[in-house]
C-alpha cells in the first residue's frame, strides 16, 4: 500500500512540473497562453481532471514557475554551511545572487514574462501575486531574525514598511537584469551589491538611531 | 576594512566627482595666488600638497581602471612632484570591498563550489585590496594561500573610465590632449591585459622561473586549479609593505641588501629577460628583515622590443652628446624631436632632453649609486618642474617620446623612488658593458 501511494506522489509531481514546463514551451513557441484547458490538456495527453487538481487556471500556473524558482533557491540557500553565521545582509545578497543565478537558464522564458506581460516598476507581473507573498513572509522573517541579533534597528512604526520597499527593490532589480547587457550579467551583480548595500546602510542601527535615543533621554529627563 | 558607504558607479557620476575636483583644485590654485599677493611667499610646495589631498579624495572614492590611471599619474616620467607621489602611493590600500556573497557568487561561477567547499578556511572580509580586485587570505592543511577576486564589471567599465578620465586629468595635470592620447592607448592596453588573471598566472610563472637565480628574490607559486580569468591563487607570502618595512628601522646593510635584490630583479629582465614587470610601486613588494624580497603582483608585463631597447639605451651613453649628429638622429628616431619642429626649437629642446638623459642615466654607468642621495631627487623632481613651466615645451602640444617608453620610464621612475624611499646604496653598473661599451 505504501508503495502505490509513493508512487502516485511521484505521478503527481510528475503532471504539475509537466504542465508548467509544457506551458512555458507553449508560450515560448506561440506567444500567447494556449487556448483552452482542454486544447492544452489534449496536447499533453492528460484528463483536464488532472490538471485541476493542481491549478485552477493558467494564471496559476504561470506563477508556480516563479515558486518554484524562489523555493528552490531558498532550500538551496539554507543547506549551505554558512547560512546560519550570515548577517541579514548577506542572506539578502546570496539570495539575489543565487536567484538571478538560476534565473539565467530560464532567461527566454523569463524575459517573455517581463516584456510581454507589460512587466511594470509599480506592480510588477501578474505572475508574481504569489511570488511577492512568499518573499515577503521570508524577508519579515529574516528581518526579524536581523532584529532579534540587534543588527537591524527597531523603528516602531517603520518596520512595516520595510517589506513594501524591499519588494521594491526586487522589482528594481528584476528590471535591471532585464536590460542588463554586459557579460555574465556582470551589472546586475553590482547593481544587486550597491542597492543591498544601499538599504541595509539605512536599516541597520546608525546615527540616526542614537540620535533619536539620545533626544528621547534629553526629553524625558528635563 | 569599513565598506564604503558610497561607490561612484555611472559614468556621470563619476565625471561629476572629477569635475569637483577640478574646482577644488582651482580654488586651491586662486587661494595660493591670493595668499601670495598679500604675502609675498610663494609656497609652492603647500599648494602642491593641497592640490594632490583633493585630488587623491577623488580617487580614492573610484575603483577600476581610474584607481589605476592615479597609480600611474602617481609614477610617470617624474611628471608630478613629490607631493602627489606620496599621497597616490596610499591609493593601493584603499578601495572599498565587495561583499562575502559576491565572492561566494564569484567562486560558484568560475569553479562551480564555494571558497568553504575548497579551503579550509577563507577569510570572509577582504585583507587587501589589489588595484582591480581584493585579496582574501585562505588555507589548505599548513599552507596559506592568498587569493585575487577580480571587481565586476572591470574590464567593461574601463574604456568607458579613460575617456572619462582624458579630458579632466589633462586639466588636472597640465598635459595637453594629444599627449593624453598618445599616453593613455598604451594605458589601455595594458589595463585590459590585467583584468584576465590567466594572463597574470602565465607571465608571472614564467618571470618566476627565469628570476629564479637571483639571491633574495622570493616569489609566489600560483595554484592553476583554483584560478581563473577572475581569480587568482597563489601562495601567500610573509614580508612588510615599504612604509611598515622602514618603521622598523632596517639597518643600512640590509637596505642595501634589499635595495641591491630590487636592482639585480630589474636589470635582469630588462637586459636578458626582455620582458618587465612595469608596476613597481610600493603595494606590489614585500621586504624581510633578512634582505630578501617578495613580488606579489604580475599584472602589468611590458615586452620591450629588440630595436625600441638599443635605441632607448644607446641614447643615455654617456659621451653621445658629444656627437651631435649620431644624437640628434637618435632623437629623431625616438620621437623626441619631430620633423614639424622649428630650428629654434630642436636647439631649445636639445639642451633639455641632453640634461634629462645625463639626470636619469647616471645610475648606470656609475659603479655604484647612492638611492639616498636627496640633492639627486630633487632635481629630478625640479626638472619636471622645468618641463612644466617652460613655455616653448607648453606650446609645442605634440606627444614626444615613443609609446613603448611610458611603461619603461614608468617602471625606472618607481624604481628610483622605491630605492630613494628605502636609502640603499646599490652597485648599478652590472650591465653597463652591454649597453655603453658594446659597438651598436
Amino acid at each position: 500500500m505504501a508503495t502505490t501511494e509513493k508512487k502516485s506522489t511521484k505521478k503527481a509531481v510528475d503532471i504539475r512540473g509537466m504542465i508548467v514546463k509544457k506551458y512555458q514551451e507553449k508560450l515560448l513557441l506561440e506567444g500567447k497562453d494556449p487556448t483552452s484547458v482542454f486544447a492544452f490538456c489534449k496536447e499533453l495527453d492528460i484528463d483536464e481532471g488532472d490538471f485541476y487538481a493542481h491549478f485552477n487556471d493558467f494564471k496559476q500556473v504561470a506563477a508556480a514557475f516563479w515558486m518554484e524558482l524562489f523555493h528552490t533557491n531558498i532550500a538551496a540557500l539554507e543547506s549551505s554551511a554558512e547560512w546560519e553565521e550570515f548577517k541579514t545582509r548577506e542572506k539578502l545578497l546570496s539570495f539575489y545572487f543565487s536567484f538571478f543565478e538560476q534565473l539565467k537558464s530560464s532567461r527566454s522564458y523569463a524575459m517573455l514574462i517581463l516584456d510581454h506581460k507589460k512587466f511594470n516598476l509599480k506592480k510588477g507581473s501578474s505572475d508574481f501575486s504569489e511570488l511577492k507573498e512568499a518573499y515577503k513572509n521570508w524577508l519579515t522573517k529574516i528581518l526579524n531574525e536581523g532584529r532579534g541579533r540587534e543588527e537591524i534597528a527597531s523603528r516602531s512604526k517603520f518596520n512595516d514598511v520595510y517589506d513594501d520597499l524591499f519588494w521594491y527593490q526586487f522589482l528594481f532589480l528584476l528590471d535591471f537584469w532585464r536590460k542588463d547587457k554586459t557579460i555574465g550579467f556582470e551589472s546586475t551583480d553590482e547593481a544587486v551589491e550597491k542597492s543591498v548595500n544601499f538599504s541595509f546602510d539605512l536599516i541597520e542601527k546608525n546615527a540616526l538611531d542614537s540620535a533619536f535615543e539620545f533626544g528621547k533621554f534629553i526629553f524625558q529627563n528635563r | 576594512m569599513k565598506e564604503q558607504d558610497k561607490i561612484y558607479s555611472s559614468r556621470s557620476q563619476r565625471t561629476g566627482k572629477f569635475i569637483s575636483t577640478g574646482a577644488k583644485i582651482g580654488r586651491n590654485y586662486l587661494k595660493h595666488y591670493s595668499k601670495k599677493l598679500i604675502s609675498g611667499e610663494d609656497n609652492q610646495e603647500d599648494l602642491q600638497e593641497k592640490n594632490a589631498e583633493d585630488v587623491y579624495d577623488a580617487l580614492s572614492n573610484l575603483k577600476g581602471s581610474a584607481l589605476k590611471v592615479a597609480q600611474m599619474l602617481s609614477m610617470d616620467q617624474g611628471l608630478l612632484p613629490q607631493a602627489y607621489t606620496n599621497k597616490f602611493a596610499q591609493a593601493q590600500y584603499s578601495a572599498p570591498p565587495l561583499s562575502y556573497p559576491l565572492v561566494v557568487k564569484t567562486f560558484t561561477t568560475h569553479f562551480k563550489k564555494a571558497p568553504s567547499e575548497i579551503f579550509d578556511t577563507f577569510s570572509r572580509n577582504s585583507v587587501a585590496a589589489a588595484s582591480i580586485g581584493q585579496v582574501h587570505k585562505a588555507t589548505i592543511g599548513d599552507k596559506n594561500l592568498a587569493i585575487k577576486i577580480q571587481y565586476p564589471g572591470v574590464a567593461n567599465s574601463i574604456q568607458s573610465d579613460l575617456k572619462m578620465v582624458r579630458p579632466v586629468v589633462g586639466a588636472m595635470f597640465n598635459i595637453s590632449q594629444t599627449e593624453i592620447n598618445h599616453y593613455l592607448s598604451e594605458v589601455e592596453e595594458r589595463l585590459l591585459e590585467e583584468t584576465d588573471y590567466l594572463l597574470e598566472l602565465k607571465r608571472s610563472r614564467k618571470i618566476t622561473e627565469a628570476c629564479s637565480h637571483i639571491e633574495g628574490l622570493y616569489c609566489p607559486k600560483y595554484y592553476e586549479e583554483y584560478s581563473s580569468p577572475k581569480v587568482l591563487t597563489m601562495d601567500w607570502l610573509e614580508g612588510f609593505h615599504l612604509d611598515q618595512f622602514m618603521e622598523l628601522n632596517p639597518s643600512q646593510e640590509v637596505r642595501n641588501k634589499v635595495g641591491q635584490v630590487m636592482w639585480d630583479f630589474y636589470d635582469f629582465q630588462i637586459h636578458s629577460l626582455m620582458e618587465v614587470h612595469a608596476d613597481p610601486h610600493p603595494g606590489n613588494f614585500l621586504f624581510r628583515e633578512d634582505g630578501s624580497v617578495g613580488v606579489i603582483d604580475f599584472g602589468c608585463v611590458k615586452e620591450l622590443q629588440e630595436d625600441f631597447y638599443r635605441k632607448y639605451f644607446q641614447i643615455m651613453k654617456p659621451a653621445i652628446t658629444d656627437n651631435d649628429e649620431e644624437f640628434s638622429s637618435l632623437l629623431y628616431q625616438l620621437q623626441f624631436l619631430l620633423k614639424s619642429d622649428k630650428t629654434n626649437e630642436v636647439s631649445h629642446f636639445k639642451g633639455i632632453y641632453k640634461e634629462v638623459l645625463e639626470l636619469l642615466g647616471r645610475p648606470f654607468f656609475s659603479e655604484e649609486f647612492d638611492f639616498a642621495d636627496k640633492s639627486y631627487f630633487e632635481k629630478i623632481y625640479s626638472m619636471s618642474d622645468l618641463f612644466k613651466n617652460d613655455k616653448m615645451v607648453k606650446n609645442a602640444n605634440a606627444g614626444r617620446g615613443p609609446k613603448d617608453a611610458i611603461y619603461l620610464n614608468r617602471t625606472y621612475f618607481g624604481l628610483y623612488s622605491m630605492l630613494h624611499s628605502l636609502g640603499s646604496k646599490v652597485q648599478t653598473n652590472s650591465a653597463v658593458d652591454k649597453l655603453f661599451l658594446e659597438k651598436v
